[in-house]
């Protein structure tokens, strides 16, 4: 479970996040709703650790994750797919993919982690010794997720998935995710703007604006509140 | 055509240093984005702490070992005491704070070693190869010099291309952001990469001093053709740092041979200069194509 208790998140004098507070049942699908500017993305860098908070706290099973370095954080099995720039263009797909799960000590469910991963987007299979520079944009995220899934994470962090993700391709990834959700228990904090496609495969969600939270609730109820669509979702 | 054929083998084991030194400087650059300007320096101190095990009756190869394995932890210290504070301040202050650990080292080893010229001594002999009944320019030690500076390479390539830890060790280079989120400790692979490109630089300490002598500032030429042979090589490339340090070796070796030798620094200078006209970022550059 992951707990995020009055987080607060400043750069300079501009406060990000003002005590925003969450839980992440396991084995379930989270989506973090909001506008550009509203604080998304900084929330989902101060759990995997590149931002470091001004207060608050983010517990991973009753552990406390705030002060450990990223690395650290992600070797408790937290993986997180950042938004847009999240592969190594100078790297081969193939040497991308096994970057994910390096910190494993796991090495023959490595080898099967790729191969799942070439079979769930085969068009990374075709290019496998290419540099990741030679991908498209939907390409590069699917490489960016199967890089986070090979690690075989407890916690998923997807910050914009859908961003240039051909339609397909994203019911796609979700499916896959959302399998895994039911079969591994995974748990996974989905950050989108596409409001309407994130309530649909999410559990829960909350509503961020200008850095506070300003609804949270089962996916489906908050998909059904008119005024909330109207306010904060645009659908 | 004889003279040719001697000078181009002596730019060829010139060459072989200056291209570890390159190599050096290169490793450095791609890791931290430093320019290293203490390199030389610190090859000039493992050198001295091999002549200085030498001295107290330490055999060659134990002192040659000395060397390396100063060069790996003195490359750590560095990087940890030097360069990590100021990791996130702007270039220039690391640029800086190389030049002084430079200074600091050139002042620290006659203190230390004493400020006289010394002579160090070869791995093998220095005479000539004969094949028949001719001599030729090439010494066994030429020899040991290129086998060597070729297997450091060849492990190096082998340690960044073939194994997960040079994996590591680029993915931290290329993008330490990226990196620390799938859990590489980025902070250990910097160590460790200076620590290997401090390594390759005392090699090329070792090899040189025996024909430069050592005194403590004997490794700042060494610098300045290696610093030049991974700027053609394009900085960026250790394929093009090695091949870089190549042309320098040649190059000054056909100028010192036909113009005299007072000629040298200036035809690097001039190499350097029509070379980045042609090519301004360098022949093997991928600049272009890591800015995209």
């Amino acid at each position: 479970m992951l707990e995020v208790v009055d987080l607060t998140v400043a750069y300079g004098p501009v406060v990000a996040l003002h005590g925003v507070s969450l839980t992440v049942q396991d084995a379930s699908i989270t989506a973090v709703l909001g506008a550009n500017g509203a604080g998304k993305t900084t929330l989902v860098r101060t759990i995997s650790g590149l931002v470091r908070p001004r207060a608050g706290s983010v517990r991973l099973d009753g552990r406390e994750l705030i002060r450990l370095p990223p690395e650290e954080i992600a070797r408790l099995g937290i993986a997180h797919v950042p938004q847009g720039q999240g592969v190594l263009a100078e790297l081969t797909v193939d040497e991308n993919l096994r970057l994910g799960g390096l910190w494993r000590r796991d090495r023959k469910a490595q080898r099967g982690a790729l191969d799942e991963t070439y079979e769930l987007f085969p068009p990374l299979a075709g290019r496998r010794h290419l540099t990741a520079f030679s991908l498209s944009g939907g390409e590069r995220q699917m490489l960016s997720v199967g890089r986070a899934l090979v690690a075989r994470p407890r916690l998923l962090l997807l910050d914009e998935p859908s961003l240039g993700l051909a339609r397909r391709a994203l019911v796609q990834i979700m499916g896959r995710i959302k399998a895994l959700v039911t079969e591994r228990g995974l748990t996974v904090l989905l950050i989108e703007q596409n409001a309407k496609s994130a309530l649909s495969v999410a559990d829960d969600a909350i509503v961020l604006h200008l850095g506070n939270v300003v609804a949270h609730g089962p996916a489906q109820k908050l998909a059904d509140e008119e005024g909330l669509r109207h306010a904060y979702l645009g659908f | 055509m004889s003279r040719f054929f001697v000078l181009s083998l002596n730019g060829l084991t010139q060459g072989a240093i200056y291209a570890a030194m390159a190599l050096a400087l290169v490793m450095i650059w791609r890791a931290t984005q430093v320019i290293n300007f203490a390199q030389g320096a610190m090859a000039m101190f493992t050198t001295y702490l091999a002549l200085f095990a030498i001295d107290h009756g330490v055999p060659y190869w134990l002192a040659f070992l000395v060397a390396l394995s100063s060069g790996l932890i003195l490359g750590a210290i560095v990087e940890r005491v030097i360069v990590r504070p100021v990791e996130s301040a702007p270039p220039l202050n690391v640029v800086i704070l190389t030049l002084g650990l430079l200074l600091f080292l050139e002042a620290l080893a006659p203190m230390l070693f004493g400020g006289q010229i010394r002579s160090f001594p070869p791995a093998f002999s220095i005479v000539g190869l004969h094949f028949g009944n001719s001599q030729v320019a090439f010494s066994p030690f030429d020899a040991f010099t290129l086998g060597s500076v070729l297997a450091v390479m060849v492990l190096l390539l082998v340690l960044f291309q073939k194994t997960d830890l040079g994996l590591r060790m680029r993915a931290a280079a290329f993008n330490p952001d990226v990196s620390r989120l799938l859990g590489i400790r980025v902070g250990r692979m910097l160590t460790l990469g200076w620590s290997l490109a401090s390594l390759v630089g005392a090699l090329a300490g070792v090899l040189i001093a025996p024909s430069l002598l050592l005194y403590p500032t004997f490794m700042d030429q060494v610098l300045v053709f290696g610093f030049t042979g991974a700027v053609l090589g394009g900085l960026d490339s250790a394929v093009g740092a090695v091949v870089g340090g190549l042309l320098m070796g040649f190059a000054l070796s056909y100028v010192g041979g036909y113009l005299g030798s007072d000629l040298e620094t200036v035809g690097a200078l001039v190499i350097l200069i029509a070379v980045l006209m042609v090519r301004p970022r360098g022949l093997f550059s991928r600049h272009r194509l890591r800015q995209a």
